[in-house]
């Protein structure tokens, strides 16, 4: 049999910054990734005490071996939907701050509109 | 979303990748549409009005907007995550092929095919457009072969791919070829070809959809790199699938003249070249019998959007690894189509909608009308497909 084969990048060529200092860019990498590592962990709890509600019990080979189901599937990505919007609410919320200027407009007129004579 | 449909040989991942796989989904779509979602707003509200009090002027094209675009916090932000988490995509799947070696290729070696064939030529030469880069980050690409016989790009392919489009177009990954093959058949129903042929197809995901649509064809698939069609014959053969794959280069074809009555690609050529598309489409013309049918379905050109729309869509071209996108949004494709040798009167073009997504509109569209409007989206965000093609 052969030797395992490792995949790496063949010719992505040099990687991209958008920012003027790269390091901001690498840091929105890590930053991204232990979202996902902290997603990664969130379920593994989540297996587990689904296990435990089950079983009253569970081995390691238990957790490894759950798969979700279509149900466990749709509650895991409302929870991960969830949980991406409060870890990236900042920027979520320089998006709406584009739209709530307009919306303060109106909220001033209102404002006026109430406080008439 | 659904789940990925599995088949023998889909690569098996543990229970953490899954989950990670799963994250990356969720995020990737988040980009898309919550954090993408804000870019036009930022555009108009901030970077525009920003340019006009700079210049005097609005942004004439697509590439001021994108140079002010990313001199914008938002649009430096929105860039580096799309970035990141297209590499994220990879990563999560990785490690699930990296240990489904080496017994996959083993297993795939050792093939008993009942239904269809697997036709490789080592004398193909990778073209340049498919060997200098790795086209959507994708690491190595379709054509890398790290062992003999390995199939391992087409593994990570088809696993990657899924990830990537978030589920969106359905188990089997086959939403844009079911749509097309389904227009084809109801379009036309006295259109009966008994030999088809797909240009790259890489793992045939898009071929089945044309095994199934048309049952009494012979259908082929053609691809330059050996990795996904050894995967994609495997794969067929799962699936309980007859589809004639072929190592190939779609620029010269080793087809005799009018060999096929339908000859049809999804979403390929931005990934070749400027002359590598207008050869395709000669030879596209050359294996065509007469009154056969070439249909593509592909990006839709940018020649009609606004510069900020323009930029949006053509991001990718710069920053995904995909050196002939821009270009090819850029081209007259009736004038490229016309000059491979179909007359003007026969090429046509269409918007169809999703079939599984939009059944009602795919229907309205089948009868006739006309959807005027592109939306502006990357493919796996829209659910209407450009397709433009001609009679011979």
């Amino acid at each position: 049999m052969a030797e395992p084969i490792k995949i790496r990048p063949v010719n992505r060529g040099k990687r991209p910054h958008f920012f003027d200092d790269p390091a901001i860019d690498q840091l929105f990498a890590i930053v991204m990734a232990m979202s996902a590592e902290l997603s990664v962990l969130w379920d593994r709890v989540d297996t587990t005490e689904r296990l435990l509600d089950q079983k009253g019990t569970l081995s390691r080979a238990d957790i490894e071996a759950f798969r979700p189901d279509e149900k466990v599937h749709t509650e895991r990505t409302e929870r991960r939907n969830a949980y991406i919007d409060r870890i990236f609410r900042i920027i979520r919320e320089e998006r709406d701050s584009l739209v709530a200027h307009d919306k303060m407009t109106e909220y001033r007129e209102l404002m006026d509109d109430l406080s008439k004579n | 979303m659904p789940f990925q449909a599995k088949h023998d040989f889909l690569v098996e991942s543990s229970h953490d990748e899954l989950s990670r796989q799963n994250y990356v989904q969720r995020l990737r779509m988040h980009i898309l549409n919550q954090i993408g979602g804000g870019m036009r707003a930022v555009y108009d509200k901030r970077v525009k009005p920003q340019f006009e009090k700079s210049q005097g002027r609005a942004p004439k094209d697509e590439y001021e907007v994108h140079v002010a675009m990313l001199s914008d916090n938002y649009g430096q932000v929105w860039s580096t995550m799309m970035r990141s988490c297209q590499e994220m995509v990879w990563d999560s799947v990785i490690p699930a092929v990296e240990r489904a070696q080496p017994k996959l290729n083993e297993r795939i070696r050792g093939l008993n095919a009942r239904y269809g064939t697997l036709t490789l030529d080592p004398s193909v030469k990778v073209p340049r457009y498919v060997s200098a880069t790795d086209i959507h980050l994708m690491p190595g690409n379709y054509h890398t072969e790290r062992t003999a016989d390995d199939a391992s790009q087409g593994a990570l392919y088809d696993r990657g791919r899924f990830v990537y489009n978030g589920g969106a177009a359905g188990p089997y990954a086959d939403a844009i070829p079911r749509t097309i093959a389904t227009y084809i058949r109801r379009k036309w129903p006295d259109f009966k070809p008994a030999q088809a042929l797909e240009l790259g197809c890489t793992i045939g995901s898009s071929t089945i959809p044309f095994v199934d649509g048309f049952p009494e064809c012979e259908v082929h698939a053609a691809d330059v790199a050996a990795p996904v069609v050894r995967y994609g014959h495997a794969r067929a053969e799962a699936l309980g699938k007859r589809v004639h794959f072929h190592q190939m280069n779609a620029e010269s074809l080793k087809f005799a003249d009018g060999t096929f009555d339908l000859v049809y690609s999804i979403i390929m050529f931005h990934e070749t070249s400027t002359k590598a598309y207008r050869n395709i489409l000669k030879e596209c013309h050359r294996v065509l019998r007469p009154g056969g049918l070439m249909i593509h379905m592909e990006l839709p050109p940018v020649g009609d959007m606004d510069p900020f729309e323009a930029f949006y869509l053509d991001w990718d071209a710069y920053y995904n690894n995909e050196p002939y996108y821009l270009k090819y949004t850029h081209e007259d494709i009736r004038a490229c189509v016309t000059n491979a040798g179909f007359g003007n009167d026969k090429f046509f073009q269409v918007l169809i909608p999703d079939l599984a997504r939009s059944p009602q509109a795919f229907e309205a569209v089948v009868g006739g009308e006309v959807i005027k409007k592109t939306q502006v989206a990357r493919v796996g965000e829209s659910a209407k497909w450009f397709t433009y093609g001609a009679w011979k």
